[in-house]
């Protein structure tokens, strides 16, 4: 009897979820039916604002702070932090992911920092001087720094962390090579036991002497530089030997706001504040790093398991489920980088400007990117983010505005002419184009689509590969692509070199244009920024109109911040985690 | 007995090598490494990625790699994660203990459950409850988990805050002993109901079928002839017997308890093995991938031997073969 009760609790259980189910689906679907007007005129007004319409950018104050769940308001002096999952290489040199570097930053400080605008202002670095001639960098550390355990940061420190990022077995992500420092290849390859260019003049200052110089040499050797505590981190350290230092991922030492007290991997960082902290001691005692999934990071927020997230994708959805909560703050920033379709260009029917050209204007660009972000990306004409100063202005550049007409002129002009089958022919060549679209990509499930019948209409057949990730990048690395949806993070400074110089690291499209290559060339070797900027304006209206890749979108990213908490300083060139130590509970 | 067991394992080593010839080159094979991922770097150049490379042996010939991979297998070195860059044996080591936690409990009560429920559907064949059993039965086996999970965790860890929303153990959590194990428990239900009636299913149509089957066996007829009574028919003379070819359905489960379950985990936030791998296909951490492929390979042989074991044990009629 008892069975036959259990099963049937069950079968009410099964038949009451499946109920549910059909009663919930509607209310989950995209919103855009609702929206749909009886009146035709009405609803084709309402699909041109749509696409044209933008999302608020900049910060969104909470409608209803009092909403704050009681849970969290519980915890006075702990703040609970949602990120995705680290993996827990909480070192600088070493670590892979976004979400190890909040935890990084939290516990260990760069020599230079970045400001909100992305000018360069001091972090452990009180000071610095750049020699006459470019070659000689001197660095003045702040006699406050200390790290957590009480000793002062020194010059041994940074000279260690220069030693070990040029060591000949190391292996992570920092890529010091650029700065060219004085001695490199004798450390690297050769006898020689230390840097060359590397002096310790006082235990306050050190200098550094490269070989070559550019206009991103003070950012290699400040920003990217995170200083750890020799004392801590060097013992055994020699030439060859980072077996100790890759030891201690897990057990982080440095001079940031908080100490890592426990890692529980898989599930949260336990973080106490450094009471020492050279900037004075933080404001909330305890900080917990929370691992937290797309599938319930918003409802974390809402019962109060987390005060804050920064892995919340931005999309029509989210948003209007953040907003509901009351409670929470949204910080809406352009991301830092672009998305843009790949273009082949060692491909003989990608070589004629105007055929690119074409396929901008034939390519309803503000379509795809609505329909992948429902308005929370801008369309872009030119590969560079727009809150860079290096931006160039817009009114001397070419807006690719859907065009159809004027890109099937410029494909006949091209000598790409309609048979009668629809296609677009050249000597005997059907013009098709074989899209390598990585899955599971939300862009390429918005892209392909419209692309298709877009390019249709211009008389070009399509063809969507899928592939996945990996894939894709292994055919664009071997030239084997001929178009692919990709998308770039930018750096700091606003230099395209490695982009679209035809000896640049990521150029695998084999695009080259002489006149680009010169100028990007002399914005590097340029130290001043407003000659700089003029060497760029002219760089991008070339590339602007030349078309290297097909421009998408600018994204918009989103820190949502429980309305208990204040003091972030975020901005698409720093991580919300530089300012841990200004964060208060209200 | 002995000898069966020595036979098998000898016989298991020629299926070990090709199985880690396969694991290799599924993996080595496939397009892109880890390196690849940090080509999207601004300030990464070409000569850098090939430096990277070659520190990892990556520039060698495919073969050479094999040799040192397996070289060092031998010797008990799994060989370092690139992702976590810890030992592969400390990754797996960390998460997989957290799966298994709810892969057995799972097993204990789905076979549990799925033998009454199959076995009393068995015995009245064609009744209402039989019907039922079908019905529901085949309901949770149809729904996908992420559906499912995401539902539960709305009714119980939103709606009413009966459980905790995934994790699995409390935010800042300081408790020790029974405190904490309570914790755990709380925070393991949902993910333990949810994959114990996406998996119940199909037990359940095992058990039944095999009853069934048994049940109209001459020498169950015999039993009852001999006016046994129905319990000691059923439990001592059927059941044993219908058990029989479960034994190899319950073996091969054991490399399942170790292998973790990507989408529960991932709905769940539990920190098992299964997201890791998943983050190790997407990244290519080829020591870790090949690592625990290979350890899920060695499970399922030792599986199928403790099976063919088992079923010497259970059944005479196969010992003396």
């Amino acid at each position: 009897m008892k069975k036959r009760s259990f099963s049937l609790f069950l079968c009410s259980l099964l038949t009451g979820a499946l109920l549910l189910s059909a009663c919930t689906q509607p209310a989950a679907q995209p919103t855009e039916q609702n929206q749909q007007q009886p009146n035709q005129s009405e609803q084709n007004q309402q699909e041109q604002t749509k696409a044209g319409e933008k999302k608020e950018l900049g910060y969104i104050k909470a409608t209803d702070p009092s909403k704050v769940p009681d849970s969290a308001k519980q915890r006075t002096d702990t703040m609970v932090l949602g990120i995705t999952d680290p993996q827990g290489i909480f070192n600088y040199w070493f670590y892979n992911t976004v979400y190890d570097r909040y935890v990084i930053e939290a516990v260990t400080e760069r020599l230079l920092s970045v400001a909100k605008d992305a000018t360069v202002i001091p972090g452990l670095a009180e000071k610095w001087e750049i020699s006459d001639d470019g070659l000689t960098y001197t660095f003045h550390i702040d006699k406050r720094a200390k790290f957590s355990d009480g000793k002062p940061v020194t010059a041994e420190d940074v000279a260690f962390a220069y030693h070990v990022l040029l060591d000949p077995k190391y292996d992570g992500r920092s890529n010091l090579s650029k700065a060219k420092i004085k001695g490199e290849d004798a450390y690297k390859n050769g006898n020689a036991t230390s840097l060359e260019g590397v002096k310790v003049i006082d235990p306050q200052t050190i200098q550094v002497q490269v070989e070559e110089a550019n206009a991103t040499t003070l950012l290699l050797l400040g920003t990217e530089i995170f200083v750890l505590p020799k004392h801590y981190y060097g013992k055994d350290f020699a030439k060859g030997n980072l077996e100790y230092i890759k030891s201690l991922h897990q057990k982080p030492m440095g001079s940031g706001p908080y100490i890592l007290k426990e890692f529980i991997p898989g599930q949260e960082v336990r973080l106490v504040a450094n009471e020492n902290y050279w900037k004075g001691a933080p404001k909330v005692k305890n900080l917990i790093f929370k691992s937290t999934t797309a599938e319930t990071q918003i409802q974390s927020l809402k019962t109060g398991a987390t005060d804050f997230d920064a892995s919340i994708s931005v999309n029509a959805d989210n948003v209007e489920a953040l907003k509901e909560l009351g409670f929470v703050d949204l910080d809406m920033l352009l991301n830092n980088g672009y998305g843009y379709i790949a273009i082949n260009h060692k491909l003989p029917k990608f070589q004629d400007k105007r055929v690119r050209q074409a396929l901008m204007y034939g390519l309803n660009r503000e379509e795809v990117v609505y329909a992948y972000s429902q308005g929370y990306a801008e369309v872009i004409d030119v590969p560079q983010s727009k809150l860079s100063w290096g931006y160039p202005d817009e009114s001397k550049l070419t807006k690719y505005s859907y065009d159809p007409e004027k890109a099937k002129q410029l494909l006949d002009e091209a000598g790409w002419k309609l048979e009668s089958d629809g296609y677009r022919y050249k000597d005997g060549q059907k013009f098709t184009i074989q899209f390598s679209a990585s899955t599971p990509n939300e862009v390429n499930d918005a892209l392909i689509p419209i692309a298709v019948e877009n390019y249709k209409e211009l008389g070009i057949e399509f063809i969507a590969e899928q592939l996945e990730f990996n894939a894709v990048i292994d055919k664009r690395n071997k030239g084997e692509h001929e178009m692919a949806f990709l998308a770039v993070g930018l750096s700091t400074d606003p230099d395209p070199y490695g982009l679209f110089h035809s000896k640049g690291g990521s150029n695998k499209d084999a695009y080259s244009n002489p006149k680009v290559d010169e100028l990007l060339e002399a914005g590097l070797k340029e130290f001043d920024q407003a000659k700089r900027k003029a060497i760029y304006q002219e760089a991008y209206e070339i590339i602007n109109d030349d078309i290297p890749v097909l421009f998408m979108y600018q994204r918009y990213n989103l820190n949502t911040i429980s309305s208990r908490l204040s003091g972030f300083v975020i901005s698409p060139y720093k991580y919300f985690s530089e300012s841990l130590n200004e964060v208060q509970i209200n | 007995m002995k000898q069966l067991l020595i036979r098998r394992l000898i016989q298991s080593i020629p299926t070990l090598i090709g199985a880690s010839i396969l694991v290799f080159l599924v993996f080595t094979l496939a397009p892109g490494d880890f390196v690849t991922q940090m080509s999207a770097d601004a300030n990464m150049t070409q000569e850098r990625l090939d430096e990277i490379r070659a520190l990892h042996g990556l520039d060698q010939p495919l073969y050479k790699q094999y040799l040192t991979w397996m070289g060092n297998l031998l010797t008990g070195n799994f060989g370092e994660s690139v992702l976590h860059r810890q030992p592969v044996t400390s990754v797996i080591n960390t998460f997989m203990w957290n799966s298994f936690l709810i892969a057995i409990i799972v097993l204990v009560l789905q076979w549990i459950i799925a033998s009454i429920v199959g076995i009393m559907a068995a015995l009245r064949q064609y009744s209402i409850y039989d019907s039922a059993v079908t019905l529901i039965v085949f309901m949770a086996m149809s729904f996908p988990s992420f559906f499912l999970g995401l539902l539960m965790l709305k009714f119980f860890a939103v709606d009413y805050q009966i459980f905790p929303l995934g994790g699995m153990r409390s935010t800042g959590s300081t408790l020790t002993g029974w405190a904490d194990f309570w914790d755990v428990m709380k925070h393991l239900a949902l993910p333990v109901i949810v994959l114990t009636l996406l998996n119940i299913g199909s037990l359940t149509r095992y058990f039944r079928t095999n009853m069934l089957e048994v049940i109209r066996q001459d020498y169950v007829r015999t039993a009852r002839a001999k006016g046994l009574k129905e319990r000691v028919v059923i439990f001592k003379h059927a059941l044993r017997n219908a058990l029989l070819p479960l034994i190899t359905l319950f073996a091969l489960e054991i490399p399942g308890l170790f292998s973790g379950a990507i989408i529960t985990e991932r709905i769940f936030n539990w920190p098992g093995i299964g997201r890791v791998v998943l983050d190790g296909i997407f990244q290519r951490d080829y020591p870790l991938l090949m690592g625990f492929t290979m350890l899920l390979v060695v499970l399922t042989i030792v599986a199928n031997i403790l099976a063919d074991l088992m079923y010497g044990v259970a059944d005479p009629r196969v010992r003396n073969r």
